[in-house]
Parts: structure tokens; sequence; C-alpha cells
């Protein structure tokens, strides 16, 4: 390249050559530049861009980009400390909404089994024995009548 | 002279030390149609039921929603509670208010359920007098003897003991 550079210092001809391709070279830039800009590319954007639309990644490659992307722990964070809470709420409701222990351990049980009885016979020497048996709470009562005073009813 | 395999199988359990007792009891056929165990436990409750006033006795809590759809009292006072235990076949008793009685006597244990013949006794006469099947810790009432401004319930059951 520096014997060429020298040679073109010497060589009148050559020389005259080398400026006469350095101004084709100019004209043709200059030409190719004029011509790009007159060229209308304010619609090249949006026409390109409607392109792009209709190559939409799907929804689990969009799912991917959008996790490696970034940090996004708090996608299980959250919902782990939602459910956590959903389930401390829900035991603190169950707590709540236990009857209240009764003050002796050995009080009556009965409204958490059958106590409908057979009764196979029944002798009174009362007015009236009527026997209630209440499907509801499947429990048999016994009901005496007596208007008979007796030492009870004397405090 | 026969010998019963009775008594070889006693014999054979006395020779290596164990009870012949033991030997005795798995002869006998099951005579006894229920009693998983010996006993029962048999417990009452005396309730004061009346109107005046609003009170619910908290010891009552399990029995709130029976005496709302049963009666219509407004105040219920746990006035005695007892328990005992009583072998098949035996009479237990309890002191009620009002110089009332309350007698109980437990029959058998069948078909989950405890048969007992109940006596209410006031002064000389019963004013109860049944007999009775009730699932194994299931609960009857007794209401109506009055007491004071009110009337007494007596809730009486049975609990199979293992």
């Amino acid at each position: 390249m520096r014997a060429v550079a020298l040679h073109g210092t010497r060589c009148q001809s050559c020389e005259t050559e080398l400026r006469q391709i350095e101004r084709v070279q100019e004209l043709v830039n200059h030409t190719m530049h004029a011509r790009a800009d007159s060229i209308d590319l304010s619609d090249f954007w949006s026409g390109v861009e409607s392109r792009l639309g209709t190559i939409r990644p799907s929804w689990r490659e969009r799912l991917q980009m959008w996790w490696s992307e970034g940090d996004h722990r708090w996608v299980i964070r959250v919902p782990a400390l939602a459910a956590a809470a959903a389930v401390a709420l829900f035991a603190v409701w169950l707590f709540a909404r236990a009857p209240e222990p009764t003050t002796q351990p050995d009080a009556p049980r009965i409204a958490a089994v059958d106590n409908a009885a057979t009764i196979e016979s029944l002798e009174s020497d009362v007015d009236s024995v009527a026997v209630v048996s209440d499907p509801e709470t499947r429990t048999t009562v016994l009901w005496v009548s007596d208007e008979t005073p007796v030492g009870g009813d004397v405090p | 002279m026969t010998v019963s395999p009775c008594v070889v199988v006693s014999a054979l359990l006395a020779l290596v030390g164990m009870p012949v007792t033991l030997a005795a009891q798995e002869e006998l056929p099951n005579v006894v149609s229920s009693p998983a165990s010996n006993a029962v436990e048999v417990r009452i409750g005396a309730v004061l039921a009346s109107n005046s006033g609003k009170e619910f006795d908290a010891r009552l809590a399990s029995l709130h929603r029976q005496f709302d759809t049963l009666f219509p009292y407004s105040s219920y006072r746990l006035v005695k509670e007892e328990r005992q235990r009583v072998p098949w076949g035996g009479k237990v008793g309890f002191d009620i208010p009002g110089g009332r009685y309350v007698m109980v006597i437990p029959k058998e244990f069948k078909n989950e359920r405890v048969s007992m013949k109940v006596m209410v006794i006031e002064g000389s006469r019963p004013i109860v007098d049944t007999f009775l099947s009730l699932r194994n810790h299931g609960t009857f009432l007794v209401g109506g003897p009055r007491q004071h401004e009110g009337v007494l319930i007596l809730s009486i059951g049975a609990d199979m003991l293992p």
C-alpha cells in the first residue's frame, strides 16, 4: 500500500487516474445520498411492525421470557403467605365457633348422640304422662303432669 | 369312668401353673347376652326450669338446643348432678330435689343399647315406672314434677364402662 502511494507521487498519469477515480467515487456517493434522501420512509416502520404483529410468541414462551427477565420470587412468596394466612384465619374461626366447655367435664353430653329411647313399658301414679319424641333433637321426654300438691312444692 | 374335657384342660393348666378359673371361664357358654363389661355408669342431672329470669346454667350447654326446642321455660339451672357405677342387674338410687327419689336398674346391653328400669318416686308413689332401652351414652328426659316456681327436668343416661 505504501509502495502504491509512493508511486502515485512520482507518476503523473497514475496520479491523474487516481484523482479521476476519487471524483467518480465522490459523484456516486453524492448521487446515492440524494436518492436515499428522496425516499419517503415515514410508513416503513408501521409496515414492518404490522408484519411483526402476526408473529406472536406462544403464551408459554412469553411466560418464560418474563420469568427470565427479572427477579420474580415474590410470585411464589405472596401466594404462599396468603395461603398460610388463610389457614390461620380458618383455624381461628374453627376455634372461635366451638362451643364453650362446660364448667364440669362430666356434664351430660346428649347433643352428639342419638337420645331416642325405646319405651317397652310405662306406668305412673300421676294424672297424666306424655311421651314426647322429638325427631329434630332425637330426644325422648316423659312429661308427667300432676296437680296433687306435694312436699316439693313447698319452699 | 368318663372324664370331661374341661377337667382334663384344667388339670393340664394347673400343671403349667395357669389359674384354673381362666379355663373354666373359657369353657362357659356366653349366657350373658350383653355386657362387654361388668358394670355400667348411670348418670342423672336435675334441672330446675322456670320462667323467672333468663338464666341458663353454663353446665347445661350441651342441652341448650333440646331445652330450647322442647320446653317453654326461660331459665334452666342445674341443681344436682351425680354419677354412680352399678353392676348389671344392680340397683342405684339418687335423691333429687323435692324429696323425690330416682331408682335405676340397668338390665342388659344389646345392639349398642342399654336396657334399664327407671323409677321416679315421689313420697310413696311412683310418678314414673318404666322399662326402656337407650343408646349407649344417650340421655332421656323426665320432666314435669313441680318444684317451687317451676318444674323439675331430669336427664338420665347410661354409659358402658370400658
